[in-house]
This record gives structure tokens, C-alpha cells and sequence, in this order.
């Protein structure tokens, strides 16, 4: 297994008679040996082109890709070693299922007995048994994307490359084929980078995850980093099922002390935060009545609900779904629509009003302009505690 | 006020049977979920409701009225497709405009009530573009605007979320109901995704095989579901499923699982003695890095986060495969996995199916 | 892909230029013969250099030819005039005729359907000779021959198969969604069609209405037997120029000329149409 770099990588389009596109600008990239990295972003984001750079079906603008210390950029996709499973499945259309997936080992002359067992193997995991003896015009398009998928691991190629690969899974079968997919991954020590849109999928099975967004690498870090200290606004709200909560709030060194107002969508205060903004203070004027306008995030999970304790903020409930598991409620306060999650379910109708409190270290605060995170955590106002700076 | 009643609709093509005698009601007012793997005839059935497919059975009653054999253009329902459909050729503002021109009411009223709706839903700014200049959300968003305008007695929904993107589509899970609740017409909403059915749905109707397989609110579908079936749709991570047999011993009933012998609720004891199959959530399942008394040793697996939690892929003593939910700081001391792990069941959550049928055995309080 | 060697996109640049000399160069060759005398196209060894005449339209338009045996009345801008009135009614016949039955084709999934549209389309495959004979004892009996009625009657079987084949893949193209969401809008089925239906298979109803005007027009066998010399278009028309004093090279060049060109234009204002027609949609961009 080997270790794979991207060293300022780019890549320009030029089509004929049209302007040129920049899908990917300078990206760096280091994936450890073993390592899981997930390319995230929306569509159109540079994630796919990055993916086809690295398998060599697409040329480098610029910069330079390299496995195991080997520059391979300028090699074509058979002399870089490394297996994909395509998007668009692209299967043989002549040869059976068990053939398609065996179809990269006849090259390493295998005996066909270990061949055999090392597709039944793959094929259990994917639970594609039943059609391995099938044509793929004749499978359905989730078996399809198995079957591509299944080629690409039973190669257990030093680096593995993986073009959404379970996006066309029925809802019952992803949690346990996600599952099995990683232990396989792990199991084998197998460096893999995998593209995806579905952020939930990303957070479940990498080890790390490369946010893009307009060809910009925004954050490189693992699940946890990227979902506490999300280095910017695009990170914080593309992260986390349901979003994470976005408010405009100005920071306030009035009478009361310290706070922040949080906004309504006509600009009015909807409601106040008794926090502390700590290594705000240092820039601002010694004026008590200055203002700094920034954005607040607080993720849904962690705004603490119907429990009144003081510091509390009045919400009106706007609707309340309890979904087996989890409640979704979601608020309005002054105008604000504020999204909540609770793991109980919370006895409360539309229209009643709830206690809600945004805990102050659960908050995260961004620049209004440029959307950069500022502060992950804040102190309140009497804390001693430091807010972590990003 | 029974607004909508399906009875014994039937309808086969070749030789499937894609319905085979669903019958169902909708009060007005009134969110029916009807929930189901894809092609398992959900849109069969919202046609043959909206008139466009005729059934080869059963009748289509609305308000009382039989509109089995009416035409699409006289039964006053509003449909939004799960592709849009939209006219292509037209503007947003016609397109919305559709079912009010088809009434010949007089153009002044048209432009008053489709900016209302338009301002409503939130496109009144994209009223002079055509179709393939909007977004996908706005796209989804003029198509309902067009079922609703009329303010028809049947609205059905096909998967209207289907092919939005994630945001999104959980603003508009949490928008809809607000929104229909304004208006009073039976509505039908047909999706594949069982949260959305139990964030919408006042019923839950599941589709599969051409029946009904269960109509109730959605707690007690996710709590008490009629068969295997019905508790695979639901929940995320799916349920896990595990033969076994309930043995009658000296203190009641128990059952013998992963290697231990969980003492269950004398409400079990009619069912003493049969193969079935019991049903752990993966949320009723508890797991820990220390060993305590009883506790059944797992080799964990992966560890895969998800939100505000972390799926457990855990081997059992026998090799079973299972997956359980764990809170995202208790997570955290697992690392990466590929090691051992000690769990606790959850007695009073365990939900047993007959290994034959499939459906759910309850337990009797006698 | 993306590589292709500086070796291989010459040898494309070679390869196309060969096909199109192939299929343009008797044109060209035609062009230049209308252009000439008839000596100087009969010249051995022909040249490209000559002094261009226009003697060959003016025969043409005047309807008059002077040749060494004597002057010949010629017919010819009626022939055209024929041929476009044949083309035009036989279009529109079709048209009104086929985009109803290829709509009924597509959206309606009856028993045989299939097989009588692959009847239907079977007519494109046969030689018309197999027919011709038979044709001209019931035009006979019907008192049908040499009218232009019957000539437009005749020439569906040319034009109305490519209406139904290639409007019926465009309305198939239509999510049926779309219609039903009118439908149930409340519109009545004849509503959906006109305003639906219709509009959105526009470029290929154009399509196939040129493609079949172009394919009425070359016809030349329908028309040599079942139409006498006043009802003949410019294919059987151009006969005229073997005469009994010799052929009429240069006539016959500016003659196929003026028949081509209208198609020609046609065809060429409106390829991007064909080929989106001719593809009958099959793959989804």
C-alpha cells in the first residue's frame, strides 16, 4: 500500500470556442499510507476532476502527483497502479458479473481456484452473490454500482480510487454495506480517496475529508475537525444533518457588558447572548458602545431544549417531529428560525413557547465578510475560560 | 370529513401485479404517508387517483362522489411530480397559471391568486423565467405552487424532495406541513424516505407487495411495526435481525442471544417454543470498553460517525454481524476500531417476529 | 481521448478530405458542365479552363432550345413547377396525417401496435417497382392516373412512414408526465395534444416534413408511370434532354442544377434539425 500526494495541483479546461474553466486550483494533498480521504463538495466543485487527475483519465494542468515518492502524473492510468470504480459503472457488457469483477486478477495470473474465492469473497461483502453468474444490461443500477465497486477492491491496488461509490444504495443497505466497506478498507491497509456529495457518508466512512468547493480545497481534516472547528461558513453549514444553525448577531460592549445581539431577518434583535467573545477585545476600540457585525453557528444537536436553568432564550415552537430516534423541532424566536435536535422525545405543541438555551461553548463565529471562522467556542460572560481561536 | 376513499384498487401490468387490493382514506385536512421501497407501485397509485391510469379494479371516491371512471381534467385534484414536470415551453407564472386557465376564471383573479401562492412558496421573484432557468428547488417549489392554486380537495405528492438537494430538502421537510395545514384538502404523500414519511405523514400507510402492510401513526409504526418488512423501512442504522427461539424456564420466558439468556416479559409466554426473529435497534444496544457482569464481548469492527453519533460495526461471539448507535463522545474512546468491545441488550425494546411469516409477535398482557 | 498523436489527426485531415471529394466532386463536376457548351463538355481531354455560357439556363427558362437539328420546345420550369406543387401537397398530407397516428403510436400501448407500425414503415423497404404495376391498373380502374390527386396519394407511401418513424420517437422523447400534469390541470386530451404535445415535437416535425420533401421530390418512378408529360416533376423531366439529335449534356447539367438546389438549400439550412431528427433523440444529453 502507498502513500499519495497532490502537490499544487490544477487543472484548467479549455473547450473549444469557450471560455476556459478553472476546476481545480492548487490543491495540496497528502494522504498517508492506509489512509481513508473523502473528496466532498457539491457538484460542479473540482472534486470529481481531481479524482480522474489522480487515475491519470485526465492531464495536469499544473503541479504534480505522486504514489509511494513516484511521480506518476505524467504516466497513463494502466502504469500508475491503481484501481477506480467509475460513476458511471462501466461494466463489460459481454462478460458475466463474476467475470467483470475478476477481470483485473487473470492479468496477474492468478490460479482461476483463487480467483474464484477472492470474488465470492468480495461479492458476500457487497452482497452481489446472487447475481454473479448475470449479464450487467440485465441488474439493476445499485447492483451495477456494486459490481464496479467490487472490481475496483478485489484488487486491493496500492491506492484505490472511488467515484461515488454507493449513491445509487437503497436506504436499508447503506448502513451495513458502509460498515463492511471500511473494515474491508482497514482490514487491508488499503489507501483510498473517494468522492462523494452526501456529506453523511463522507463523516461515516473517512478518516479524513477534503472539503472543495469552486476548485478551492476549504478544509483538510478529519470528521471530528471538520465538524468543531469548520475553518470556514461553507464548511460549518455543508457539514451536518440537519445544517448547521447560521445567524447574523452584532457584537455589543454595551451597558450590560459584553454580549451579542443575534438578528431577525429585517435586521432587528431577535434576541441576546450573555457571551463573551474572548480575543475580540484586543481590536476593539475603547468606545463601550462599539459594534462588530460577524455571524454566530450553533449546531442543531447541541441547543439544549425545555429545560429552563437560566440564561434562557423564550422560543416558539414552529414544528415538532419525533422520528423514532430523534426529535427535530424546529423555532422561531423574534423572528429567527432556530433548528434543534434532541435524541427524547419533547412534549411540546405548535405554537407553545420552550425555553432554549444556546450554550456559549457550543458556538461558533465567523467573519461576516469573508465567512473565515474566528472562534470556535466561546467563554461566557463571567468565564475564565479562553475561547479556542482558529 | 372523509375527503378521499381508495377501495380494493387493483392494477397488474403483464403479468405483475403492481396493486392488488389497497384500499385506503383521507380525511380533509389530513397528511397520509404512504411509504415503500421504489417500484412497488406508490406512483401507479397516485395516477390511478389523479385519473391519468385506470385501475383494473376497486373505485376512486371523492367526496362521496365515484370518480373511478372521470377524467383527469374533471376531478379537481392537484398532483406534483417527483421529475417536476413542468412545461417547458412556458413561463413560471403560466405554468403555475395552468389548472386556473383550464377554469376560464377571468385573468385579473388569475394574476392576483398566483402571486399569492408564488409569494407563499417563495418564487415571486422567478415568475417571468422559464423551466430550465430555474434551480431544482425552485423547480420543485412552481410545481407544487401549480397542484396547489387551484386549492384542490386531493393533493398528491409524488416524492416531491426526491431531487433536491439535502439542505434543502430538510427545509422543505420542515415547511410542508405548515404550508398544507392552510389548506384543507385530503393529501397524499408518497416517498421512499421513512423520515420524511414520519415528519409528514399523519398516517403512515406501507406499501409493499401491492398491500397495505400497515397503517398507523408514525410512532407506532417505528415502535410497533407489523412485520420484518415494516421495521427494515424503519430506522437508520437498520435494524438488526437475529434467529432465536423463546424457551419457557423457571422464571418465564427467555431467549437465548449472542451467547446469553435475556430474561423477557411474561407477556411473551404464548409464544414460548417457536422459531423467530428477534429485532435489536441499534440504539438499544449499549456498548462499552470495560467489561462488566453479563455483558457479551463484541470485536468491534469500524467505527463510523454520523452526525451526532457513531455507528458501531460489531461481530458477535458467534459472528454475527451488527450495528449499533452510540453518542459521539462515548465514540470517541473506540478509535478506529479492530478491537474488543463489551455490550448490554436492551430487554424491554426487543421486538420478535415469526421466522415464517414474518409478522410481528406482540406481547400479551393477560 | 484527449491524446491523439500529431501522426493521427493528419491522417483524419486526410481521410475526411477524401470523403468529401468522393461525394462532392460530381456535383462540382455538373456545376461546371452547365456552365459549358455541349462541345467543349465533350472535349477530349476535358479541362477545368473555359469560357463559362449561360445558353443552358436561358434554353431553360425560355422553354425554348436551338440545336443543330432545329429549335425544341422545353417544359421544364413547368416540370419544377410540378414538383414543388407534388412535394409541397404531399407534405402537408402526410403531416396532417401522420403526426396524429405517430402521436397515437406513442402514447397509446395497443395490442398490435408495434407491428403495424413496423408495417407501416416497411413501405420505406420495399422498391416501389414491386408496387408500380399493380399501382397502374387500380390508378386505371380509379380513373386516378395522370392526376395530381393521385400523384400526392401516391407519394405518402414515400412520405407518411418517416413522418410516423421519426415524429413518434419525439413524442415518445416527451415525459408523459408533462401531459398528465396538464391533463390534470384540467385540460381536455385534445388541449394536451395542441399545446403540449405539439409544440414541444416541434424541431421534429420540422424535421421529418423536410426530410420528406426532400425524399417526394427525388422521387422518379411513381411519377415517369403514373403521370403523363403535363404532371411530371424534374426527376422524370429531365428525360427530355435525350432526344432523337443527341443528348443535351449541358442541358441536362443546368437542369439537375436548378432540381437540386432547392433541396439542396433546404437541407442545408436546416441539417442541424435532420441529424437531431434522424437520431430520433436516442441518447439523453
Amino acid at each position: 500500500m502507498a502513500d499519495l500526494v497532490l502537490d499544487n495541483v490544477s487543472k484548467t479546461y479549455r473547450p473549444r470556442g469557450k471560455p476556459a474553466v478553472t476546476a481545480v486550483k492548487g490543491v495540496d494533498l497528502d494522504v498517508g499510507d492506509g489512509e481513508i480521504v473523502a473528496l466532498l463538495g457539491s457538484s460542479g466543485c473540482g472534486k470529481t476532476s481531481m479524482l480522474r487527475m489522480i487515475a491519470g483519465f485526465e492531464e495536469v494542468t499544473h503541479g504534480a502527483i505522486r504514489i509511494a515518492g513516484r511521480a506518476v502524473h505524467a504516466l497513463p492510468p494502466a502504469e500508475r497502479d491503481v484501481a477506480m470504480a467509475f460513476e458511471g459503472y462501466s461494466l463489460y457488457p459481454p462478460l458475466k458479473v463474476r467475470e467483470n469483477i475478476g477481470f483485473a486478477l487473470l492479468r496477474n495470473r492468478c490460479s482461476s481456484g483463487n480467483i474464484d474465492t477472492r470474488v465470492r469473497q468480495v461479492a458476500e461483502l457487497l452482497e452481489i452473490t446472487d447475481i454473479l453468474d448475470r449479464y450487467p444490461a440485465v441488474i439493476s443500477a445499485g447492483q451495477q454500482q456494486r459490481t464496479s465497486l467490487a472490481r475496483a477492491l478485489i484488487r486491493r491496488a496500492p491506492v484505490s480510487l472511488l467515484d461515488e461509490p454507493m449513491s445509487q444504495l437503497e436506504p436499508q443497505l447503506r448502513a451495513i454495506l458502509r460498515a463492511r466497506l471500511k473494515d474491508y478498507l482497514i482490514e487491508h491497509r488499503m489507501t483510498t480517496v473517494f468522492v462523494t456529495h452526501d456529506q453523511t457518508e463522507a463523516i461515516a466512512l473517512a478518516d479524513r475529508i477534503a472539503v472543495m468547493e469552486l476548485g478551492e480545497l476549504q478544509q483538510f481534516g478529519t470528521p471530528a475537525e471538520i465538524k468543531e472547528r469548520p475553518a470556514n461558513l461553507f464548511v460549518a453549514s455543508f457539514i451536518g444533518e440537519p445544517p448547521m444553525n447560521i445567524f447574523d448577531a452584532i457584537i455589543t460592549t454595551g451597558q450590560d457588558g459584553p454580549g451579542m445581539a443575534v438578528l431577525g431577518p429585517s435586521g432587528e434583535t431577535a434576541f441576546r447572548l450573555p457571551v463573551c467573545p474572548a480575543g475580540m477585545t484586543g481590536d476593539e476600540p475603547a468606545d463601550t458602545t462599539a459594534e462588530r457585525r460577524v455571524r454566530i453557528g450553533i449546531r442543531p444537536h447541541l441547543i439544549e431544549i425545555g429545560v429552563a436553568r437560566g440564561h434562557d432564550v423564550m422560543a416558539r415552537v414552529a414544528s415538532n417531529h419525533w422520528l423514532g430516534d430523534q426529535s427535530h423541532i424546529c423555532l422561531d424566536v423574534g423572528g429567527c428560525s432556530v433548528v434543534g435536535v434532541a435524541d427524547r422525545p419533547i412534549a411540546a405543541r405548535q405554537g407553545e413557547m420552550l425555553p432554549i438555551r444556546l450554550p456559549p461553548a457550543a458556538l461558533h463565529l465567523f467573519a461576516a465578510g469573508s465567512g473565515l471562522a474566528l472562534a470556535h467556542g466561546l467563554a461566557t460572560v463571567r468565564g475564565a475560560r479562553q475561547g479556542i481561536q482558529a | 370529513m372523509v375527503r378521499l376513499d381508495l377501495k380494493n384498487l387493483a392494477k397488474s401490468f403483464k403479468a405483475t401485479k403492481i396493486l392488488d387490493d389497497v384500499s385506503l382514506s383521507v380525511e380533509a385536512g389530513e397528511i397520509v404517508a404512504v411509504l415503500g421501497p421504489s417500484g412497488t407501485g406508490k406512483t401507479v397509485l397516485l395516477r390511478i387517483v389523479a385519473g391519468v391510469e385506470d385501475p383494473d379494479g376497486g373505485n376512486v371516491i371523492i367526496d362521496g362522489e365515484d370518480m373511478t371512471d372521470v377524467a383527469p381534467d374533471r376531478r379537481g385534484v392537484g398532483m406534483a411530480f417527483q421529475n417536476f414536470a413542468l412545461f417547458p415551453h412556458l413561463t413560471t407564472f403560466d405554468n403555475i397559471a395552468s389548472p386556473l386557465s383550464a377554469r376560464r376564471i377571468p385573468q385579473d383573479q388569475v394574476v392576483q391568486r398566483v402571486k399569492s401562492i408564488a409569494h407563499m412558496l417563495k418564487i415571486d421573484h422567478v415568475l417571468g423565467h422559464a423551466p430550465r432557468e430555474l434551480s431544482n428547488g425552485q423547480k420543485q417549489r412552481t410545481a407544487l405552487a401549480r397542484a396547489l392554486v387551484a386549492a384542490p380537495k386531493v393533493l398528491l405528492l409524488d416524492d416531491p424532495l426526491r431531487n433536491v438537494d439535502a439542505k434543502l430538502r430538510y427545509e422543505m421537510r420542515l415547511e410542508l406541513p405548515r404550508l398544507l395545514r392552510t389548506f384543507d384538502a385530503a393529501v397524499i404523500y408518497v416517498t421512499q424516505d421513512y423520515k420524511e414519511a414520519m415528519a409528514l405523514g399523519d398516517h403512515i400507510a406501507v406499501l409493499r407487495g401491492g398491500r397495505i402492510e400497515q397503517w398507523a401513526p408514525p410512532s407506532t409504526v417505528y415502535r410497533e411495526p407489523a412485520s420484518i418488512d415494516v421495521a427494515r423501512l424503519f430506522g437508520d442504522p437498520t435494524i438488526n435481525l437475529l434467529p432465536c427461539r423463546l424457551d419457557r424456564d423457571g422464571n418465564g420466558v427467555s431467549v437465548k442471544l449472542l451467547g446469553r439468556n435475556v430474561a423477557l416479559s411474561p407477556a411473551y409466554t404464548h409464544a414460548a417454543g417457536r422459531e423467530l426473529i428477534a429485532g435489536l435497534r441499534p440504539e438499544h444496544i449499549t456498548v462499552d470498553d470495560a467489561s462488566v457482569r453479563d455483558a457479551i464481548p463484541f470485536a468491534l469492527e469500524a467505527v463510523m460517525p454520523v452526525n451526532v453519533r457513531s455507528v458501531l460495526y460489531l461481530r458477535g461471539p458467534a459472528g454475527e454481524e451488527l450495528l449499533a448507535t452510540v453518542g459521539e463522545t462515548e465514540a470517541a474512546r473506540f478509535g478506529r476500531g479492530h478491537r474488543q468491545v463489551w455490550g448490554a441488550l436492551v430487554p424491554s425494546e426487543i421486538l420478535f417476529f415469526d421466522a415464517g411469516s414474518g409478522r410481528r409477535v406482540a406481547p400479551q398482557a393477560d | 481521448m484527449e491524446r491523439m498523436s500529431r501522426f493521427e489527426r493528419a491522417l483524419r485531415g486526410v481521410l475526411i478530405a477524401l470523403v468529401l471529394v468522393f461525394f462532392l466532386f460530381p456535383i462540382f463536376w455538373i456545376l461546371l458542365m452547365s456552365l459549358q457548351t455541349n462541345d467543349q463538355i465533350l472535349r477530349i481531354p476535358p479541362s477545368l479552363l473555359f469560357e463559362p455560357t449561360l445558353t443552358n439556363y436561358a434554353a431553360l427558362l425560355t422553354g425554348r432550345l436551338e440545336t443543330a437539328a432545329g429549335n425544341l420546345d422545353i417544359a421544364f420550369m413547368r416540370n419544377l413547377g410540378n414538383s414543388l406543387l407534388l412535394s409541397i401537397c404531399a407534405v402537408l398530407l402526410s403531416l396532417a396525417l401522420g403526426v396524429p397516428a405517430a402521436y397515437a403510436f406513442a402514447r397509446f400501448k395497443f395490442r398490435l401496435g408495434e407491428n403495424i407500425a413496423f408495417t407501416l414503415l416497411s413501405f420505406r423497404f420495399a422498391p416501389p417497382l414491386l408496387v408500380l404495376l399493380p399501382l397502374s391498373l387500380y390508378f386505371k380502374q380509379l380513373g386516378l392516373t395522370d392526376t395530381y390527386v393521385g400523384l400526392v396519394w401516391v407519394y405518402q407511401l414515400i412520405c407518411l412512414p418517416l413522418i410516423l418513424w421519426i415524429v413518434r420517437g419525439y413524442f415518445e422523447d416527451i415525459s408523459p408526465d408533462i401531459e398528465h400534469a396538464y391533463r390534470i390541470a384540467g385540460h381536455s386530451w385534445w388541449q394536451s395534444f395542441r399545446r403540449i404535445a405539439i409544440p414541444l415535437a416541434k424541431p421534429g416535425i420540422a424535421a421529418a416534413g423536410l426530410l420528406a420533401f426532400i425524399f417526394a421530390w427525388n422521387n422518379f418512378v411513381f411519377a415517369l408511370i403514373l403521370a403523363s408529360a403535363d404532371k411530371q416533376p424534374v426527376t422524370v423531366g429531365a428525360l427530355a434532354f435525350v432526344t432523337a439529335s443527341g443528348i443535351q449534356y449541358g442541358q441536362i447539367a443546368a437542369a439537375i442544377v436548378l432540381s437540386v438546389t432547392p433541396t439542396l438549400a433546404l437541407a442545408l439550412y436546416a441539417q442541424r434539425y435532420l441529424v437531431e431528427g434522424l437520431s430520433l433523440g436516442a441518447v439523453k444529453g
